[in-house]
């Protein structure tokens, strides 16, 4: 009796930990140096997914129809995301660093600098705020910080993304409030919506004081088996997602 | 004419009575020793049996190196014993490891390595006590591409993680008076051809049962 049970709770664990947890990490091409010369620079990792099949296709529709507004073939709920990144000093002095994270869904896509750019063209001071950032850190000569954008902070960029995108959220407002303590912003968006997933991680990195090296990757759980395995392009999804800009500030 | 007995004659005789009195007894049977050793490994069960296992994995090669951290582990096997000295088994195990690669962004991830080997099994009992060898042939499977994305000096971690494993080991195992259960301490070496032809040391230690 003894035996059956160590045997099916061994099967159990074994299961289950197969099903739960199998990441799959997709480094950036290169790091991204910033210096005094250069001291904002930006790299992106694409995550390349495969086309839906025609069954899955019809469910989408099927799902869109009902519910009365799109649903997305790359799911939220369904695809998990992390961001992993170490940033090094790699000057002799001091310096600060700070990493912003942008990204687009095939929806809609959120560039910082698109959204900068539009208050520049009213003549307004850009407001810079990326979709997602961890505290800029202070780091002497050759040490090295390493940092983790977490599931929960993809989840909370996703759902602010959608809202500036497709519900008319004012974009400052959703950025720097967190969903679950402060949903200001998010007054269009239909309680049963389904979020996008993010299918493009941007990652900004600012330099001051010193020359500031930052490597990043990121880890993937694709619970239906959505990212591409194939090294060809005949079956990747290739989304056009819009890219979003804020009203223009008034004269 | 007989003298009466005195009280020191009477005394005496009393106590040479008491004294030689069981000396003067018949020899009593007994039975012969019991040849057989308790408790006689004759009677442990023999057949279809489960094991569970808890202890520990350590990677070598292009995914050791103290890259990969060692893991803790959790197993069972099926198996039906053959003969007193052979059987065969089924071996399904898990572990989960941390990978330390200090500066990167893959320092202090989490992966997990699953193995299922089917095996053979040669034993020599002692008593409560025995020995066993085996080995045998299966799959591995790394749950995750972290080591896909590290350059190593060896060469590249294939991103597809599932391919061939063979290897064996040995133990030591102890029955208890339970006729059914034994435990025991067993270690094994392993070679995971697709995963860079690494190797890994499982150690464990299991509960076993006997139907």
């Amino acid at each position: 009796m003894l035996g059956r049970v160590m045997l099916c709770a061994s099967a159990t664990l074994a299961v289950g930990c197969s099903a739960l947890n199998e990441p799959i990490y997709i480094a950036a091409p290169a790091a991204l140096e910033a210096n005094d010369a250069t001291p904002r620079v930006k790299g992106s990792i694409v995550l390349r997914f495969r086309q839906p099949t025609t069954d899955e296709q019809r469910k989408v529709d099927d799902q869109t129809a009902k519910l009365g507004f799109q649903v997305p073939w790359l799911r939220r709920d369904r695809i998990h995301l992390e961001l992993l990144y170490t940033v090094s000093n790699v000057g002799g002095d001091p310096g600060t660093f700070a990493v912003g994270v942008d990204g687009a869904s095939e929806m809609v896509k959120y560039d910082q600098d698109a959204v900068g750019q539009v208050f520049a063209a009213a003549n307004e001071d850009p407001v810079l705020i990326p979709l997602m950032a961890p505290v800029p850190r202070t780091l002497g000569p050759g040490q090295m910080y390493q940092g983790t954008l977490r599931e929960d902070d993809f989840l909370e960029g996703s759902l602010d993304l959608d809202a500036m995108g497709r519900w008319m959220a004012p974009f400052a407002a959703v950025l720097i409030n967190r969903s679950d303590v402060n949903p200001i912003g998010l007054e269009m968006v239909p309680p049963n919506v389904v979020i996008p997933a993010l299918q493009e991680v941007d990652v900004t990195l600012i330099a001051s004081g010193a020359p500031m090296r930052c490597e990043f990757m990121v880890r993937v759980r694709d619970d239906d088996d959505q990212l591409l395995r194939e090294a060809g392009d005949a079956n990747l999804f290739v989304p056009t997602p819009a890219v979003f800009t804020p009203p223009a500030p008034p004269p | 004419m007989r003298r009466p007995i005195g009280p020191h004659g009477l005394a005496l005789t009393l106590t040479a009575a008491v004294v030689l009195g069981p000396a003067r007894a018949g020899a009593q049977v007994t039975d012969e020793p019991n040849p057989v050793i308790f408790p006689d490994p004759a009677k442990f069960a023999r057949g279809l049996y489960t094991e569970g296992e808890l202890g520990s994995v350590i990677l070598f090669g292009p995914a050791g190196g103290g890259k990969v951290g060692p893991g803790f582990a959790i197993g069972t096997r099926v198996g039906y014993d053959l003969t007193r000295f052979l059987a065969v088994q089924l071996h399904a195990m898990g572990s989960t490891h941390q990978t330390s690669f200090p500066g990167k962004p893959q320092d202090d991830q989490l992966l997990q390595l699953y193995q299922a080997v089917a095996e053979g099994k040669l034993t020599l009992r002692f008593g409560q006590s025995s020995i066993f060898a085996e080995g045998g042939i299966g799959l591995a499977r790394l749950s995750s591409n972290l080591l896909a994305t590290v350059m190593y000096q060896d060469g590249y971690l294939t991103r597809w993680r599932t391919g061939l494993t063979a290897g064996g080991g040995g133990g030591y195992d102890y029955h208890s008076l339970s006729r059914h259960l034994s435990f025991g301490l067993r270690g094994g070496y392993f070679w995971l051809r697709d995963i860079s032809g690494s190797q890994d040391l499982t150690v464990t230690t299991y509960l076993r049962y006997t139907f």
